[in-house]
């Protein structure tokens, strides 16, 4: 049996590891409630924004500019991929949709590989972040909770986006409705472009907070991705609290069953999506329809 | 060259070729690179590529974890042949093979409740899952990271024979001889009435199960299949390497067979294994070019994105799109020739006796008893009765969301009415499926044409047609699709009943749309029900087709019960025997045209609703 | 000068022929009816003028300009303004956020005082999500985001379906006062006596063609039309 600080201390790294997963869960599950795609790639673009900060950090030892670098490399990407890429496919079938973020994915990591090698790179915890609190019952690392910090702040800009700017209110209107907002005279294909972008920067930024934690190689995205398969199901397709509720769920089940059997924390998520997919299949938050 | 010999020799032409190939190609793979093992390399993903086409290039279904059935069936097999378990190698892979199906059973009956993005996602998700188990807490009986070493190859002991298929030559001559088993199956699949459903299911699933097939079973058929083709790959490649490699789970195995498939072209069979040879061949030889080494990959990933992008049916797609144009058009059974005989015609499309015959033949054909539907707070259908004898015909209408919709949908099955019984032929059938009730006889014609347009004329209503005569399913693999004599005795009654003999071997998508909604009332005829329910059957046509269709409906009565929802008044009051008018979900009134047209509740309801403002 | 010049249109689903050389004439500060049962064409019409279809042949003039060809989102900024059938409010947007989505691309939108001053309903629930309202109050809402946009033109696809009398009466009194304001609309309903007292001029559709053409006194006393078009 577990005791009560061992408890304490998995339930908090759930949290800060749930955080993240919500951050990128949120910008893959807008994508496609949005655009109806599902972005393939967006494990490759966490891992840019990881790379980001090992670069930036090699030079200079603000991890502060390493965040706005990341957010910046991922709205250039973000917004290539759009305009040059995504937007022919808007017509397409799903699946095609579907293979070309997945070539799209490949190509992305391999040329990460082929610029950095495949060992892992080490990125140093900001000086700010360094050490660990100490609340006397137990004890966990400071920077994982300024992770908490800083992905609560982005999560509650993102929501001031979506619901309290206009841009967040076509989005949100075009997720359920796209027809009748062309009818009242915005054109959604527009909106479509930032939606992507930010999607991508969210997965950026998390990459870049990620990376002092966990070793960073090309192909850190793709347990990342799965995961937020499994958020996106869990908490509905295109549903922004669903999103961030179900980050929270997977980040502490994949925490707290570490406790029993490390071996087995990794199934376990996959039993929840199980479960949800024959209880409730369109997610905590989700609606039915799209797939 | 409609000689049977010629037909037989077309039947056939693709798995001579293919043996032809497999007895030829070894021998330039080792004249030219040394050695055969690529070629083995890439029959052991061509094996793994065929389970995956028909689930993918023939259902519609993208599985981004068919890996975890590829390492199971070969981890299955290494297991018991390194542990000591088992000795013989034939039956390890068998064993192998019969894991992964299960295995696959579980899996398939998940993720199937779900298609497009969220299907993708879950397999995916699967693979992972296998991947890691894996890895970690079934290292023990997998070797973990380490994998399974050892394993042994095959042999046969016949007589005196004794062959060990150890070795090069030996190993290929083994999975050549797998990969050719596998083909002529595929192929036998592919030509089947169960191929002539996949297909259906790729192109219109919804219309499909009103067809009277058992989509789901037929997903989950074809998915255990492609996972039986990928354990048998999986145990194939671990004897041929003498290893079963960790990796054979991964995303990165089933995001290769996914490329590998599309690059050489879904939907053919070989795809894969072209593929396969193009991913393989280009990766060896782009990591010997000194300027690119390691950017391999990444170069075939961008070929891939652009192949997807412009060549989306792939090599061997395209291959046979060219081939096609070029006038090389495959045998098509253009069913026998005939007379023109009414009476014939209407014998052999008379209605079929339902299935199971009630104690006392009922004095009516359908009898729907007080059925209410609401959604939300709305009450759609209102208890509405409705009585039909055996040949009536009967329309339906009433004013915008008078109900007659969902009315409809409820008796068709589409839908569950929240109370009340609809009986055909005394059985009660409120409850069943869209499935059980074409099965039963009852058949809808839609207002928006369902069809399935990458389909012949011919082929559409045989889907139609083999629903009613072979059931929710059947797995008649080794039958040709058009092999039932009598459903190409009704489909060709049914083209010249139609008026659609002359366009029966062409695609649907290219005809007018006049051609295209009699299909759509073919259809519904395919299944040579007792109740038939037309749905604005003449929408969207012109005046002279009009009157064809209405012919055609008068044509249809005998010995058919019909139930017409129109909003062409003329034609409605032409046609009717009686007619019933629905308002705000109830029953207004029902009568014959001349007491409906000189009833004022009727035209109130028309005109002004039934209150005035 | 005519507000709406549609020019024998012909409309398709795919490829279900639905609209046969519809004419049809809208000029400013006219209320217009678009009768017919339901399948004549009707809600095409209003969907091809809104640009949710296109016709494949034929023009629309609207205020002089081509539209026929224009995507729906520049037909609405010019001024054209659908009020679709099924309301489509958005459920998971409170009723202010209706408004405020519909008035993001006008230019000069009517303040939100005024449109609660003809939907005092609307004031009280402003803060209430679209899913929770009820039939009277979406249409309401789906009328006020037309008009939130000072359109030069609304196109009403049956507004009066499935509510109340009450409320019936009540958009009614909503119209009239538009009407004496000298909006120009485009009616489509079936109620026709509800069509009729708001329009001074009246087309009727039958299978995709214009059967009828005239004003309301016309065809209200023609009684072999209002049976054989609108009627059973």
């Amino acid at each position: 049996m577990p005791t009560l600080p061992q408890f304490l201390s998995q339930a908090f790294n759930g949290i800060a590891l749930g955080s993240l997963l919500a951050l990128v869960a949120s910008g893959l599950s807008i994508i496609l409630g949005t655009l109806g795609v599902l972005n393939f790639a967006h494990g490759a673009m966490f891992m840019l924004g990881a790379y980001t900060a090992f670069v930036v950090l090699g030079h200079w030892d603000s991890f502060a500019i390493a965040l706005a670098l990341g957010a910046l490399v991922l709205v250039l990407v973000g917004f290539a991929t759009e305009r040059g890429l995504i937007r022919f496919y808007y017509s397409r079938p799903k699946e095609d949709q579907i293979l070309v973020t997945f070539g799209l994915g490949i190509m992305m990591v391999e040329a990460v590989r082929y610029v950095f090698g495949s060992l892992s790179q080490p990125v140093p915890l900001p000086s700010w972040g360094q050490g660990i609190v100490n609340l006397g019952f137990f004890i966990f690392p400071l920077y994982r909770v300024e992770v908490i910090g800083i992905v609560a702040v982005l999560l509650f800009t993102f929501y001031q986006l979506l619901y309290r700017t206009r841009i967040g209110l076509v989005v949100r209107a075009g997720i359920e409705d796209p027809l009748m907002v062309e009818l009242l005279g915005t054109h959604v294909r527009r909106v479509f472009m930032v939606v992507f972008t930010i999607g991508a920067m969210a997965a950026g930024i998390a990459g870049v907070i990620y990376a002092p934690l966990a070793a960073v190689i090309p192909n850190m995205g793709e347990p990342f991705l799965v995961q937020c398969f499994v958020v996106v199901v869990i908490g509905g397709l295109g549903s922004f609290p669903g999103a961030v509720v179900g980050g929270i769920v997977v980040g502490e089940i994949l925490s707290l069953t570490t406790l029993f059997d490390p071996a087995y924390s990794q199934a376990a998520i996959y039993a929840v999506m199980a479960l949800v997919l024959i209880v409730r299949p369109r997610g905590l938050f989700g609606t039915m329809g799209r797939a | 060259m409609d000689g049977s010999n010629g037909r037989r020799l077309k039947r056939w032409l693709p798995e001579l070729s293919m043996a032809i190939a497999l007895v030829i190609l070894p021998f330039v793979f080792d004249t030219w690179l040394g050695s055969v093992d690529l070629f083995t390399r890439i029959l052991i993903w061509g094996i793994f590529g065929l389970g995956f086409d028909l689930l993918f290039g023939r259902t519609g279904l993208l599985s981004f974890g068919q890996g975890a059935f590829y390492g199971t069936g070969g981890f299955v097999t290494a297991y018991l042949l390194t542990s000591g378990r088992m000795d013989n190698v034939w039956l390890a892979l068998a064993a192998g093979v019969a894991a992964a199906a299960l295995f696959s059973v579980f899996v398939g009956l998940l993720a199937l409740r779900r298609v497009g993005i969220y299907f993708a996602m879950i397999t995916l998700a699967f693979g992972e899952l296998s991947f890691f188990l894996e890895n970690s807490p079934l290292s023990r009986w997998t070797g973990g990271e380490n994998g399974l070493p050892g394993v042994p190859a095959p042999s046969i002991q016949i007589g005196g024979l004794d062959y060990s298929f150890a070795g090069s030559w030996p190993s290929y001559q083994l999975i050549a001889g797998f990969y050719f088993i596998g083909f002529v199956f595929a192929r036998f699949v592919v030509l089947s009435p169960v191929g002539s459903v996949l297909t259906a299911i790729q192109q219109n699933p919804q219309r499909t199960a009103a067809l009277g097939h058992d989509v789901a079973a037929y997903k989950l058929t074809v998915f255990v299949l492609a996972a039986i083709f990928a354990g048998c790959g999986g145990a194939l490649l671990g004897i041929f390497q003498s290893y079963m490699p960790p990796d054979a789970f991964g995303l990165d195995t089933s995001g290769q067979l996914v490329i590998q498939t599309v690059i050489g072209g879904a939907g053919t069979l070989i795809g894969p294994a072209v593929g396969a040879a193009i991913w393989l061949t280009l990766r060896d030889l782009l990591q010997q070019v000194p300027a690119i080494g390691d950017l391999w990959k990444f170069i075939l990933g961008l070929v891939f994105v652009l192949l997807v992008t412009f060549m989306p049916n792939g090599v061997v797609g395209n291959i046979i799109r060219v081939w096609l144009r070029f006038g090389f058009r495959p045998a098509v059974a253009t069913g026998t020739d005939r007379p023109g005989d009414v009476t014939a015609r209407e014998a052999l499309l008379a209605p079929l006796p339902t299935a199971i015959a009630p104690s006392l033949p009922p004095r009516l054909a359908l009898d729907v008893r007080d059925i209410s539907k609401a959604y939300g707070g709305i009450q759609a259908v209102d208890r509405v009765s409705l009585a039909l004898p055996e040949g009536r015909l009967h329309a339906i209408i009433g004013p915008n969301g008078a109900g007659k919709s969902t009315f409809l949908r409820l008796l068709a099955c589409e839908e569950t009415p929240d109370s009340g019984e609809i009986l055909l032929h005394g059985i009660d059938v409120a409850a069943a499926d869209v499935t059980a009730a074409y099965q039963y006889g009852l058949a809808k014609s839609y207002q928006i044409n369902q069809l399935f347009p990458q389909l012949t004329m011919r082929q559409n209503l045989r889907i139609g047609a083999l629903g009613r005569h072979r059931g929710r399913l059947r797995l008649d693999i080794f039958r040709p699709a058009d092999g039932f004599a009598k459903v190409e005795d009704v489909v060709a009654a049914l083209l010249e009943e139609l008026g659609l003999t002359e366009c029966a071997d062409l695609v649907v998508s290219t005809l007018p749309y006049g051609e295209k909604r009699r299909l759509e009332l073919g259809l519904a005829l395919a299944s040579q029900p007792s109740v038939l329910l037309l749905d604005e059957p003449l929408a969207g046509l012109s005046a002279v087709e009009r009157e064809g269709v209405k012919q055609l409906i008068r044509n249809l009565r005998k010995g058919r019960t019909i139930i017409l929802v129109e909003h062409d008044m003329d034609a409605v009051f032409e046609l009717a025997e009686r007619i019933t008018v629905l308002h705000e979900g109830r029953k207004l009134a029902e009568g014959t045209p001349n007491e409906i047209s000189g009833d004022p509740l009727v035209k109130q309801a028309y005109l002004g609703g039934m209150t005035v403002p | 000068m005519s507000m709406i010049e549609i020019e024998r249109i012909n409309t398709y689903y795919g490829d279900s022929h639905v609209l046969f050389d519809v004419s049809m004439v809208v000029r400013e500060r006219e209320v217009v009816a678009l009768l017919g049962r339901n399948g004549a064409g009707k809600s095409t019409t209003l969907k091809t003028l809104a640009g949710v279809l296109h016709p494949r042949s034929g023009t629309i003039r609207f205020e002089g300009e081509p539209i026929e060809l224009l995507p729906s989102h520049k037909i609405a900024r010019l001024g054209l303004q659908l009020v679709p059938e099924e309301r489509r409010i958005f459920g998971g947007l409170t009723v202010e956020e209706n408004l405020d989505l519909a008035a993001l691309s006008a230019p000069a939108p009517l303040p939100l005082a005024e449109i609660f001053a003809i939907f005092p309903r609307l004031r009280e629930r402003r803060g209430s999500y679209g899913r929770s309202l009820s039939g009277g109050e979406q249409q309401m809402l789906t009328i006020a985001r037309a008009l939130i946009r000072r359109p030069r033109l609304i196109l009403l696809d049956e507004p009066f379906e499935g509510l109340a009398v009450i409320i019936v009466q009540n958009l009614l009194e909503v119209c009239r006062q538009l009407v004496a304001q000298g909006q120009t609309i485009v009616i489509v309903e079936q109620n026709v006596r509800a069509a009729l007292s708001l329009a001074s001029r009246a087309y009727v559709l039958n299978n995709g063609h214009v059967v009828f053409e005239g004003t309301s006194e016309a065809l209200q006393a023609s009684p072999d039309v209002m049976n054989r078009y609108l009627g059973v």
